[in-house]
């Protein structure tokens, strides 16, 4: 570990983007407003504060992050332009681009960088981002006024991902100053669409940054985020031209285009995981025989069937295949009603017994609930469905509350971000109540390593011991879509799922 | 009964739907909650209305969905008449600091928004049967209480009152056996018009997403997820839409008849 | 009258304090401490106690109250839990929004009610079409009739926008297609009930003498029913307007959200959705005092005209 001073890297930022590009793709246009449709339950636009998957894609077009994801969730050079790593990964030093404005006019500096760390560092901010800061990042220095260090706690590989993200969207100090608590309807950033109008529940308007410092960037005048009722509306507004783009697409909404020249669509690399979750440490679902005994009597082929399509991804732990540390799967529960009734009379569990699973309003949870109160009938086992509300229902999961649901998780771009919270004992989206020394040995060995195969090989391991365990079960890694007018040119689509405009252009 | 064709029709239509959801079984050879291999079909000679996202025949749960809204609305009446109607003859009949006390409290509630105090209180204590019938039958007591009070009002000083007042009877005997007879015709009426009031209320609690848990079939709530659908196979919405608002109008007909 | 404003008022002020408080005390206890809901899903539960005691949501329910009711009194309602924003930021574009459509609602109901049942009273072979008509607007929930109307004018004639909101700034004429079809979603049931209204005061004005006078005199049915009966029945009518505003408000939270219209029913189901309580509480508590507010008026109405009611 002596050459830790490592992997210097510069790029030429758009040499990564431009691959992403369809083909279809001449030369740029400049001009045209491009109308998303978007399911608009934005609640702000400070991103020290941001939780709504929906504000995202406007936050990345008003603001920059410290760095940028590629489509191969890579990290690649945005407002920092290259770094280094150095005393065995405590240390992160970033080089920034010069000659980057806010929107007020303020310079984006080191001193911004700073600032902007250190806001979401202050408990008086209550920033949502300071738990995932808060254990890693021990101070920011400031170099020069165009460099930057971040000192850690402990080594770190994921904060790189995590500047890609939310933490890493920067916002004016200046700006904040001025509107304070009101940031969140007046949002300024670095980056290419200035924040114009926010008509609540109706429509979010962007124009044009004149002055932005990606040269020949963005390519459109404006951008109008349009609130669609539901998906089968937005996608009738976009048959009429009203709307240019709509993304989280489900496969039961395609139907509704499929044959339509006009309008393209495109895959999303990474599905959401969904799986169902229980309190391995309470009863009914600490004995393992029970909870085996569901996974055997689960028919994920089925419920893939009946909500993708049969499009998705079957799921037998929670990396999907495609990422640098996806692994065969190992302990693999296929639909084995005989297995799964033996289990039961073995676990002690009488048939007729009651379990409660809790439902949402989310459409893709609901169908699980149902298929599965359905398939876990056919072995004996009464499971009432129990209603919560959407926004509640990730509370009282964390407040453990509610003992068994589905649920869904977004990948994240290190593999420390997903699998370090909900399966290590620690971890502070652990709310399963899993513990196993052998597991967190491991996720707390590899969110040090630098060394990429072995942390690799530790995932590896990981997935076969919960899968083992079964804290979760697996179900499948969803099928999502994105939908445009074929005049629209340019998509880049991360596997965040967060869609990135800048390069966009309408023919 | 003949001079009132609106409350003979309004018989027939709940009579009607209360056969139907009654004898779903008979109706429909299908299980309104086992999913189904044919998601999001066109209604057919197979699914009059066409089938839901699991692959469910719309008009299998639209005839098991009368069984809950009926159910809901019935209770609800009950509870609504349990509480309202000793309230009005009380606020009716007695007299002094009672009466004007009732008077406040009937008046405080009447104000009141009923779908949106629905609303507030159902999310606190979520929507399940007993709570449902709970919640739309105390948002419906002071409308009744206050049409109590009213006839009561309009007996209390009738000579054959008095004449029950003068012979020493009791307030009990009065009420029950003097009063009660006189004003039953109209509280019958108002509690039809109460379960067409409280099936109106739950439907549009359910389309707002505070309709029973699924699978159960719900009659508001099925309008809600077929909303999405209105393009491909308006049945999926309108089919359980019509299916509550043909309920509502036989109630409401019933109780209100025609003038 | 003044002494009967004043006790009214009085009145209203304690039952709306009494009721918050019962709101109040149980959604936080039913609902516990929004700050997991606050920070998401990457809260450690040190974050989510740290805010715990600096928003104070671990402190007793009445401290909590009077701390709230304390600002609520100046105005300050204080900001939605998951969005950080003022409560009254979030009303302010909200209120204009459904104050348009309930008032669109209430007056074209009226117009609608006065003048179908002046001119086809008379003509009896029209007149249970009328009464049909209005038992069903009565009892069609707004939300299957925003659907079918969606279906009907949006979907299959192509005529009118499905759903959305599109503010009087851009641009008059696409504002006013985007109300029309929740407008007459809202007004239908308006229009029916003030119709039964009007039209028991229609008749029972009609027995009286000066009417039959007119009549004797060989005025036009027409000329009758608009000049003479229709300004001694239209009161009750605007009585009843003031009466049912409660049941405006449910109608209108229905009616946005099948519409996707940005007022202050769609917040509510979004507030409620998100158990987001200070906006739930502000919210809930303006509604009540409208409604208390417009039944006052309603009832002071009444008794101006009708001396025999006496307040």
């Amino acid at each position: 570990m002596t050459g830790l001073l490592l992997r210097r890297r510069t790029l030429l930022a758009s040499a990564a983007a431009l691959a992403a590009v369809p083909a279809r793709a001449d030369a740029p246009k400049t001009g045209g407003t491009l109308s998303v449709g978007i399911d608009d339950d934005a609640k702000t636009f400070n991103p020290a504060l941001s939780v709504q998957l929906s504000e995202r894609q406007v936050l990345h077009c008003v603001y920059n992050t410290l760095l940028a994801i590629d489509v191969d969730f890579s990290v690649k050079p945005e407002l920092a332009r290259s770094w280094t790593v150095e005393q065995g990964g405590l240390r992160y030093v970033f080089q920034l681009a010069e000659g980057v404005s806010f929107h007020d006019g303020t310079p984006f500096d080191a001193a911004a960088v700073k600032w902007n760390i250190d806001h979401r560092l202050d408990p008086a901010n209550a920033s949502p981002q300071r738990s995932l800061l808060g254990p890693v990042i021990a101070d920011v220095e400031v170099l020069g006024p165009h460099s930057v260090a971040f000192n850690l706690k402990a080594p770190h590989p994921a904060l790189l991902s995590d500047l890609a993200d939310r933490a890493g969207f920067m916002m004016s100090p200046a700006g904040f100053a001025r509107y304070g608590a009101d940031f969140g309807r007046n949002p300024i950033g670095t980056g290419a669409f200035r924040f114009k109008a926010w008509t609540q529940g109706s429509s979010i308007a962007l124009v044009r940054n004149q002055d932005y410092w990606e040269k020949g960037l963005p390519y459109l005048d404006g951008i109008t985020f349009r609130d669609i009722p539901n998906h089968v509306i937005g996608l009738q507004r976009m048959s009429v031209g009203e709307i240019d783009i709509i993304t989280s697409l489900s496969p039961d909404d395609l139907r509704q285009i499929e044959g339509n020249d006009a309008i393209a669509t495109e895959r999303a690399r990474i599905g959401r995981w969904y799986s169902l979750q229980w309190q391995v440490d309470k009863p009914p679902f600490n004995n393992p025989k029970l909870r085996q005994a569901i996974a055997y009597a689960l028919d994920r082929k089925r419920i893939n069937e009946l909500c993708m399509r049969g499009r998705a991804v079957i799921a037998n732990g929670p990396t999907p295949p495609g990422l640098w540390w996806s692994s065969p799967d190992t302990v693999v529960y296929d639909t084995d009603l005989e297995k799964s009734r033996a289990l039961l009379r073995e676990a002690g569990i009488a048939p007729g017994t009651k379990l409660q699973l809790s439902v949402s309003s989310d459409l893709v949870l609901r169908k699980i609930d149902q298929l599965v109160a359905e398939q876990l009938a056919e072995v004996g086992l009464t499971v009432e469905l129990q209603p919560v509300s959407e926004a509640e229902s990730y509370a009282r999961v964390v407040k453990r509350a509610i003992n068994f649901t589905p649920i869904n998780w977004t990948q994240r771009a290190d593999p420390d971000g997903l699998l370090f919270i909900l399966f290590d004992s620690k971890g502070f989206a652990n709310s399963t109540g899993y513990s196993n020394p052998e597991v967190d040995r491991r996720l707390e060995e590899a969110r040090q390593l630098l060394d990429q195969d072995r942390r690799k090989a530790l995932y590896a391991e990981v997935k076969t011991l919960i899968q083992q365990d079964l804290p979760y079960v697996s179900l499948f890694f969803a099928a999502e879509y994105a939908a445009y007018a074929n005049s629209v040119h340019g998509f880049v689509w991360p596997p965040d799922q967060i869609p990135r405009y800048r390069r966009v252009w309408k023919a | 009964m003949i001079r009132k064709p609106g409350r003979v029709l309004g018989a027939l239509i709940v009579l009607a739907i209360v056969l139907a959801s009654l004898c779903a079984p008979l109706l429909s050879s299908q299980n309104p909650n086992a999913s189904g291999d044919d998601m999001l079909s066109p209604a057919s000679a197979a699914h009059w209305f066409g089938t839901d996202d699991l692959g469910r025949d719309v008009f299998t749960r639209v005839l098991y969905g009368g069984r809950v809204s009926l159910l809901i609305g019935v209770g609800a009446a009950c509870i609504a008449c349990g509480v309202g109607v000793p309230a009005g003859l009380l606020a009716g009949y007695a007299k002094g600091w009672l009466s004007v006390g009732m008077v406040q409290l009937i008046d405080l509630f009447i104000a009141m928004p009923g779908l949106v105090l629905a609303l507030v209180i159902t999310v606190v204590v979520g929507p399940t049967l007993w709570n449902l019938m709970l919640v739309l039958g105390l948002v419906q007591w002071p409308g009744i209480a206050r049409l109590v009070r009213g006839q009561v009002l309009a007996l209390r000083d009738t000579p054959f009152v008095e004449a029950a007042q003068a012979l020493g009877g009791s307030v009990g005997w009065i009420l029950f056996r003097h009063i009660w007879p006189n004003i039953a015709r109209v509280v019958a009426a108002q509690f039809a018009v109460a379960i067409s009031v409280a099936i109106f209320t739950s439907a549009s609690l359910s389309f707002l997403g505070l309709g029973l848990p699924p699978p159960t079939p719900d009659w508001g709530s099925m309008v809600q997820g077929g909303f999405d659908g209105l393009a491909f196979n308006p049945w999926l919405c309108l089919g359980p839409g019509a299916a509550v608002s043909l309920t509502i109008f036989g109630f409401y007909a019933m109780g209100r008849s025609v003038e | 009258m003044i002494g009967f404003i004043l006790r009214r008022m009085l009145l209203l002020l304690p039952n709306l304090v009494l009721l918050t408080f019962v709101m109040f005390a149980v959604m936080t206890s039913w609902f516990g401490s929004p700050a997991t809901m606050m920070l998401g899903r990457d809260a450690t539960a040190e974050a989510v106690a740290d805010m715990d005691r600096r928003y104070g949501f671990d402190q007793p329910v009445l401290v909590q109250y009077a701390r709230w009711i304390g600002h609520a009194a100046t105005g300050d309602f204080g900001r939605s839990f998951a969005s950080q924003q003022t409560v009254a930021a979030l009303l302010a574009p909200a209120v204009p929004v459904t104050l348009e459509l309930s008032l669109a609602a209430i007056l074209l109901a009226f117009a609608a009610a006065v003048s179908v049942n002046s001119l086809t009273i008379a003509r009896r072979v029209i007149t249970p079409m009328v009464t049909a008509a209005s038992i069903l607007g009565v009892t069609v929930p707004n939300f299957m009739l925003g659907a079918t109307l969606i279906y009907l004018f949006a979907i299959r004639l192509r005529l009118l926008p499905t759903t959305g909101w599109v503010p009087w700034q851009q641009g008059v004429g696409p504002h006013v297609l985007h109300l029309l079809l929740p407008v007459i979603t809202l007004c239908a049931f308006y229009t029916s009930a003030f119709s039964m209204v009007y039209r028991a005061e229609y008749r029972a004005t009609a027995r009286l003498l000066f009417v039959c006078v007119a009549q004797a005199k060989g005025l036009s049915e027409t000329r009758v029913s608009f000049r003479h009966i229709l300004p001694n029945a239209v009161l009750p009518v605007i009585t009843q307007a003031g009466l049912s505003l409660g049941q405006l408000v449910g109608g209108a939270v229905v009616t946005e959200t099948v519409f996707s219209i940005p007022g202050v029913g769609r917040l509510l189901v979004a507030a409620i959705g998100s158990s987001d309580y200070p906006l739930i509480l502000a919210i809930t508590m303006m509604i009540l005092t409208a409604v208390a507010l417009a039944n006052l008026l309603a009832d002071l109405l009444y008794a101006r005209v009708n001396p025999l009611v006496r307040i």
